[in-house]
């Protein structure tokens, strides 16, 4: 099943005289539960693409149908609650609210989405039993590692079972055992909930990882490789 | 959820929340105490108005007020008192006769106003019988004999009622003062003589004193040998029914002591039989009727169901017969205005630094909060409610204190009497003792946390204005 279709997406930075195409011309389809790296030198538009897919930022042209619906289509307000409903987001940095602990912070989303207390806290014991960090649900963010708060992160991302999680670049912060342990996660996460992960990466080690590389230069796709 | 995360926020940079809080408490504090010594002041102004001086409301002929003529009675005092009295709200009345003359004794003289008066009555309806300085006199009290008369502590000086004694204890002052043993010595043979007046005293200093002893003590020796002369005696003069000068001696029977130098040197007070017997006024006749009523706020309330059925007469409350007072109330309310806007204005911009702060110092993480599905509207809220707490922490805090401060100053007050010089000539006390109404208390409050309300909004919009996308832009 089609989870999202990028039609003609283009977008275009003008700074002062300059303009760059940081997107160009890209023609993409996720389906369910995939497991996707979008890799590619610096510049080459990964975040920028991202951005676009989690509909942070606006396609200069194109079309980013998601489900069915098209993200331009969507005015401010309803785009964020759309967000907050269909996509989980996991960043380099600053992913977790300083004030609360693990718990609180992977039960955020569910809050805000009203979910009633005892769901809520099945759902969050389950999910740090996936990412190894039972015994810290009461820490707060600062009382964790780099690659414990990302692992969270993962896990406040995929709390209320959005339909796909974007991470632009989840590793580049960590050391290359944390950084294996988190795809682990995600990649177990990824299989036991059957929700799309597309994310980001630099890194060769983590892009072996992925079941499907998708290559950009200068803003277009130059390769789409799918293994099994 | 939000709530509970601004809750949290506050305490993330604590010295700053703990300055903000603080300020805030320091500014209900302020406001609430500097409000609470102002209304002392006021409150107490009144309340000697009323209790002492002028009751709530007087009635007399229409002609009264400007001719101050004997022959300007209240035509049908009965019939005109029974009216009063049945207002609702009118607690009691008596009659007053109030004729001008002139008190003197051997030294001085002075004009008065001198006031016939139902003893009895009257020391139900006012309390300067609880005024009079203890040793003065017993107020109109049983040993009282002779035509007796009370009168204000200024008159007394003015009049020169007083005496001098060189008592043991004022001689014990003295040396307490560092006043050479030679000096206290050469008093000695004065021990114990009384001097009547301030001639007899100087004159008989100048005899025991070498010239330049004289200019060193007399001032000192004077302070620790003075006091009031008991049943010192007074003249009054003043023109009777058939405007013929008559006049009689009275025996001070109490000096009485309030904070209005206009009132105690203008009014003295005798018993309304004596002055009928003098001027040959009939019984029942007055010139004034005063009355009390049930409490203060009912004045502006009585005093037109007052006019309506006293036609003929002339009606009038203690603010309009003492317009100054209404008058200063007012001023003391702007006074305070401008105070409270001063520290509201400082409360705000304090609010508005820190909050802005606090946003630009989390840029990154309302991004997040921003992409994450936080909506607009959660996080406007979100950063209010962290200017809430601490203006409602504070504002507390500061009530807390003030309630403190108010309840411990208000037992013995807070004595200004060195700068009291210039506000008792007025009739304000220079003794403060704060009070405050609960309305008040809760009205202050309310601005200062609608203050922290108002302060937010700047720095919550700012927050709105931030993009996801830059705010979390990693570079
Ligand atoms: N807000 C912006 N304004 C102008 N130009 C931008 C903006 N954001 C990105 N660009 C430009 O768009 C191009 C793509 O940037 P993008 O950040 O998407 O690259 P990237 O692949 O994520 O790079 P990196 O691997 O360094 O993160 C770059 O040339 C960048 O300079
Ligand atoms: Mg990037």
């Amino acid at each position: 099943m089609k989870v999202i279709e990028i039609r003609d997406l283009h977008k275009i930075y003008k700074a002062s005289d300059i303009e760059v195409h940081a997107v160009n011309c890209v023609n993409l389809d996720f389906q369910e539960a995939e497991f996707a790296a979008i890799v590619g030198p610096s510049g080459s538009g990964k975040t920028t693409l991202l951005n676009l897919l989690g509909g942070l930022d606006m396609p200069t042209s194109g079309q980013i149908l998601i489900d069915g619906t098209d993200l331009s289509m969507l005015k401010s307000s309803a785009l964020i609650d759309f967000r907050m409903r269909n996509i989980g987001f996991v960043f380099q940095s600053y992913n977790l609210i300083p004030v609360l602990t693990a718990k609180e912070n992977i039960e955020f989303i569910m809050s805000l989405q009203k979910w009633i207390k005892k769901e809520r806290e099945e759902r969050s014991f389950e999910l740090l039993k996936a990412i190894g960090l039972s015994d810290r649900t009461n820490s707060r963010p600062a009382k964790l590692s780099g690659g414990q708060q990302q692992r969270v992160a993962v896990a406040r991302a995929l709390a209320s079972r959005p339909k796909f999680v974007l991470a632009d670049e989840p590793t580049a912060n960590l050391d290359s055992k944390s950084a294996s342990t988190l795809l682990e996660i995600m990649e177990k996460l990824n299989h036991e909930e059957k929700i799309t992960f597309i994310f980001s990466t630099h890194d060769p080690r983590v892009m072996k990882m992925a079941r499907r590389v998708i290559t950009l230069e200068d803003g277009k796709v130059v390769s789409d490789d799918v293994r099994e | 959820m939000i709530i509970q995360i601004a809750w949290k926020n506050i305490w993330r940079n604590k010295t700053r929340s703990l300055i903000v809080i603080s300020s805030v408490a320091v500014g209900v504090f302020a406001g609430v105490f500097a409000m609470a010594a102002i209304n002392s002041s006021v409150v107490q102004r009144i309340d000697a108005a009323v209790n002492e001086e002028l009751s709530h409301i007087q009635v007399n002929s229409r002609e009264f007020r400007s001719s101050s003529d004997i022959q300007d009675l209240i035509p049908g005092f009965n019939e005109a008192d029974s009216a009063l009295k049945s207002l609702p709200g009118v607690k009691t009345t008596t009659g007053r006769i109030i004729i001008r003359g002139i008190a003197s004794t051997s030294a001085k003289s002075s004009g008065v106003e001198i006031n016939g008066i139902d003893v009895e009555k009257e020391k139900e309806m006012f309390t300067l019988n609880n005024k009079v300085i203890p040793g003065t006199g017993s107020y109109f009290g049983s040993d009282t004999k002779f035509n007796s008369v009370l009168i204000g502590e200024k008159l007394a000086k003015d009049l020169n009622i007083i005496r001098y004694i060189l008592t043991p204890e004022a001689v014990a002052r003295l040396d307490s003062l560092k006043i050479p043993s030679r000096v206290l010595s050469k008093l000695e043979t004065i021990s114990g003589e009384r001097f009547t007046s301030d001639k007899k005293f100087n004159s008989e200093l100048e005899k025991l004193l070498t010239s330049d002893e004289t200019g060193k003590y007399a001032i000192h020796i004077k302070e620790a040998a003075w006091s009031y002369r008991e049943g010192a005696k007074l003249i009054l003069t003043f023109l009777d029914m058939d405007n013929n000068q008559t006049g009689a001696g009275f025996r001070v029977c109490g000096i009485f002591r309030t904070n209005n130098d206009m009132f105690e040197g203008m009014s003295v007070f005798v018993p309304a039989r004596e002055l009928r017997a003098l001027t040959g006024m009939k019984e029942e006749t007055w010139h004034r009727i005063i009355a009390r009523l049930d409490n203060d706020d009912l004045t502006d309330k009585i005093t037109e169901p007052a006019r309506k059925a006293l036609p003929d007469l002339e009606v009038l409350n203690w603010k309009e017969i003492s317009p100054d007072l209404a008058m200063i109330a007012d001023f003391m309310g702007q006074i305070y205005a401008v105070f409270m806007v001063i520290i509201l204005a400082a409360l705000a911009f304090g609010i508005v630094n820190t909050m802005l702060m606090a946003v630009l110092e989390r840029t990154k993480e309302l991004g997040m909060l921003g992409a994450i599905g936080m909506n607009r509207k959660k996080i406007f809220s979100m950063i209010m409610y962290e200017s809430i707490f601490m203006s409602v922490v504070g504002g507390f805090a500061g009530m807390g204190i003030a309630e403190a401060v108010i309840a411990a100053t208000q037992k013995n007050g807070i004595n200004l009497i060195k700068y009291s010089e210039g506000m008792e000539a007025f009739g304000y006390s220079a003794h403060l003792f704060p009070t405050i109404d609960a309305g008040f208390f809760v009205s202050t409050t309310i601005l200062i946390v609608l203050t922290g309300i108002l302060a937010s909004i700047y720095p919550a919009r700012k927050a709105l204005k931030l993009n996801p996308v830059e705010a979390i832009r990693t570079e």
